[in-house]
């Protein structure tokens, strides 16, 4: 006998939901095999382990759910927005009816307007590069010709006023030469004689005071020079025998040593330090 | 497991289902007072966690409000609502997952009468010393179901705590009867096996009860 009970099986014994057949077959099975009965027997303690397990008490909530009322056909938010459509468009229809809008493309331009069409403004599609050339130019010649006569006109009007102006002074000036009498002429030309010999005085006094005054500055800064140089040149001559005195001391101190060093010592060799 | 009156009910609330699929508000009110614990409980033993199994219980009664029009057929009521409860519990697990986030409760409450164990106790009368080894048992054999798969896990409250046949565990979760009987025979395995891991027999049990 090849029986051998899937776990399915098996569980629906446990469970008690086998046929009667099908629960022979395996009780049969069973005391050919009492080590499987064990197997089982292990899963009925745990289920009845499992059993311990307390249900937990809990008090039900009042659960509120709004009621869900069958809404009117014209109240579904398809149709609303249907509507909504149809009334914008409604709106657009009598906007446009009373605004009376009108709506043209030629040549590439869109046009929408509102109200009563207004002539339409032509352009001047008349006019060339080379016209407007020529109108620039010839606009421009206009002006300056316009500019040159105004200047010129400038010009002559300037020059008559300066020639007014230098004719009358020049009239005055003569008037009163003319009105001037012989001595008067004299006393003027002694007059500025007088002055300017008064002038010339004046500088010569003032330009030999100040050479006098530059000189003896001069003269006195180069003998108070010279002392300074002195004074350094003894101070030089000074150190140089006071260092040749110094020298010749050492050069005694030496010696002496040298000397002491050889007398106190005649017959010991010499070290070289 | 001895029925209540509860559970009576639950069974012969063929025409309570039908007036409340036609819209009758006192009988919806009734189907959710006669469920709710059942729906809790299932849920409860799936997280192990008192704020998830009152957020999947009432959203499977809303739930069940609004769709209960769709039901076919009132016989097939009790898979419909567990499959309902499942999917919630789903939906739920994956937002836990995602949010890693951790009950209150997970934390270890005092043993004093503030202990919402105790507040939670239905069984005050009895011997208290008792009744918190019970609650403990209780927690230890919850634990070692929360070690289940997930999948494993729902067959195994549905059929053991909740008492739905194959067939209708079968049709709750939208399986073949066979898997549900594999899933139930492995997830009994593997809890033999934890109770052997935790030395956990009837006779410790009875021992420390």
């Amino acid at each position: 006998m090849n029986y051998r009970p899937d776990e399915n099986v098996l569980i629906a014994y446990l469970y008690g939901e086998l046929g009667t057949n099908e629960k022979e077959k395996l009780e049969n099975y069973f005391q050919q095999h009492p080590e499987e009965l064990a197997k089982l027997r292990a899963l009925s303690e745990v289920r009845e382990v499992m059993s311990l397990v307390q249900d937990k008490e809990v008090i039900a909530p009042p659960v509120f759910v709004d009621d869900i009322k069958e809404r009117p056909l014209w109240q579904s938010p398809y149709v609303r927005f249907a509507v909504g459509i149809a009334a914008s468009i409604l709106f657009l229809l009598v906007a446009g009816k009373l605004l009376g809008p009108e709506i043209t493309y030629s040549n590439g331009e869109l046009r929408i307007s509102f109200g009563k069409k207004t002539e339409q403004v032509v352009p001047a599609n008349n006019l060339t590069e080379e016209k407007v050339s020529d109108m620039i130019a010839s606009s421009w010649a206009k002006n300056n010709e316009s500019l040159t006569a105004a200047r010129n006109e400038d010009q002559k009007k300037l020059m008559q006023t300066i020639v007014d102006f230098n004719s009358k002074k020049i009239d005055a000036l003569t008037k009163t030469a003319s009105q001037a009498n012989q001595d008067e002429v004299r006393s003027f030309v002694a007059g500025l004689q007088e002055q300017n010999l008064k002038l010339m005085k004046d500088y010569f006094q003032l330009s030999t005071a100040d050479q006098k005054k530059y000189m003896e500055t001069l003269l006195v800064d180069f003998s108070t020079y010279l002392q300074e140089q002195r004074k350094q040149d003894l101070q030089f001559v000074q150190a140089k025998v006071n260092n040749l005195e110094k020298n010749n001391n050492q050069f005694k101190q030496e010696t002496e040593q040298i000397l002491t060093s050889l007398i106190s010592n005649p017959g010991k060799k010499q070290n070289n330090y | 497991m001895a029925e209540t009156l509860l559970d009576i009910a639950m069974m012969h609330s063929d025409s309570l289902i039908a007036r409340a699929r036609e819209g009758d508000k006192n009988a919806q009110g009734k189907l959710v007072q006669l469920w709710y614990k059942r729906i809790y409980n299932f849920s409860y033993k799936f997280f192990f966690d008192h704020d998830l199994a009152m957020e999947v219980s009432q959203k499977t009664f809303i739930s069940m409000h609004k769709n209960l029009v769709s039901l076919q057929e009132v016989a097939r009521f009790k898979s419909w609502l567990y499959t309902i409860a499942v999917n919630y519990c789903r939906e739920e697990a994956r937002k836990k997952k995602a949010s890693r986030s951790f009950s209150l409760n997970d934390l270890n409450p005092g043993e004093g009468e503030e202990s919402y164990r105790w507040e939670e106790s239905h069984h005050r009368n009895e011997n208290p010393e008792r009744q918190l080894r019970h609650s403990e048992l209780s927690d230890l054999l919850q634990k070692c179901l929360m070690q289940l798969s997930a999948e494993q896990r729902e067959v195994v409250i549905m059929k053991e705590y909740e008492g739905l046949k194959f067939r209708e565990i079968a049709e709750a979760l939208n399986i073949s009867e066979n898997t549900v009987k594999s899933r139930m025979y492995y997830g009994l395995n593997a809890l033999k096996n934890i109770f052997e891991q935790k030395k956990i027999t009837k006779e410790t049990i009875g021992y420390e009860l």
